[in-house]
């Protein structure tokens, strides 16, 4: 099952990253969500995320150092920097901590799908999940 | 829409642009609001106000500053449900807080980027402080540093954009 890492500590941004990616064919079970970069490492060391989405500017431990961090662990994960730090330094200087890419805010839910896509494909629902939603559009089963 | 600054006090014109092109970008970008700059003032008593306010500092080698953005509550409220992709009557006081905040760090990001490439200078921005409150006034201008107050309107409403920056 794919499973998706938001670290951002502002509210908002987790939840419109939620609402793209549940677009995209996710559910909520799925996303996991992490306040400042601190979070985001110890969540990423105990548990195989398929992608993680980090902002730089967080309290406790900025993205940046997160990122350094996750990849210093041995973790693989692909990590999509999503923040406001758009400099092409700041984007090197991410992809050389070991960010896999880079999506600089605002940004539109086309631009969020294509980095998405590129970095792990179509999102999958889980199976029973996916079961549900066939029986449903097929009319086999109706909603409570 | 370019705006040029010829007071003493003012800041630079390519700031200014830079300000107004990335709230314009921001709030049609990632919460389909069109917004027009109405209005760009240099030096006023004016002390603009708002229910709902965001405020960043921003710090580099040549300069440091400081952007506040104040809404109206109900324009906070339209706005920030947009972004979230919900109705302003589902919408909570955290997340419209929380919203503000984004919105601010988001015009700050932006303008800073433009920034840097056209001084070749790297800058900091600070986490985003929150103020809310019925109609309240926020003072971003420590005493002699340029100050410009950029009035915007979306919605039929009006919000305002405070920035003060200073070079070294």
């Amino acid at each position: 099952m794919m499973t998706f890492l938001i670290a951002d500590d502002a509210g908002v941004m987790r939840k419109v990253i939620s609402r793209y990616l549940m677009e995209m064919g996710a559910i909520e079970t799925q996303i996991f969500q992490a306040e400042n970069g601190r979070e985001a490492v110890t969540m990423a060391s105990k548990e195989a995320y398929s992608l993680i989405f980090m902002d730089w500017n967080m309290p406790v431990l900025l993205g940046i150092d997160a990122v350094s961090e996750i990849r210093a662990g041995g973790i693989k994960t692909p990590i999509l920097m999503v923040t406001t730090e758009g400099e092409k330094a700041n984007v090197i200087r991410a992809i050389q901590a070991g960010a896999s890419n880079y999506l600089t805010k605002p940004f539109t839910k086309e631009d969020f799908e294509a980095k998405v896509t590129q970095l792990v494909g179509p999102i999958t629902a889980p199976i029973e999940d996916a079961k549900l939603r066939v029986d449903l559009a097929e009319g086999k089963i109706r909603p409570v | 829409m370019s705006i040029e600054t010829s007071h003493k006090s003012s800041l630079d014109a390519n700031l200014v642009n830079a300000v107004v092109a990335s709230t314009m970008h921001v709030m049609s970008t990632i919460a389909s609001t069109e917004v027009q700059c109405k209005e760009v003032k240099a030096q006023t008593d004016y002390k603009p106000c708002g229910d709902i306010s965001a405020i960043i500092n921003i710090t580099g080698h040549n300069g440091e500053g400081m952007l506040a953005l104040s809404f109206p509550v109900q324009l906070a409220s339209i706005i920030v449900s947009r972004l979230i992709g919900i109705t302003p009557d589902k919408l909570s006081v955290e997340d419209r807080c929380d919203g503000v905040g984004e919105l601010v760090n988001m015009i700050s990001g932006n303008t800073k980027s433009k920034l840097s490439e056209q001084n070749n200078t790297l800058y900091t921005l600070s986490l985003p402080t929150i103020i809310q409150g019925p109609k309240h006034h926020v003072s971003t201008r420590p005493k002699n540093n340029p100050y410009l107050l950029m009035l915007f309107e979306a919605e039929g409403q009006t919000f305002n954009l405070q920035v003060s920056f200073k070079t070294f």
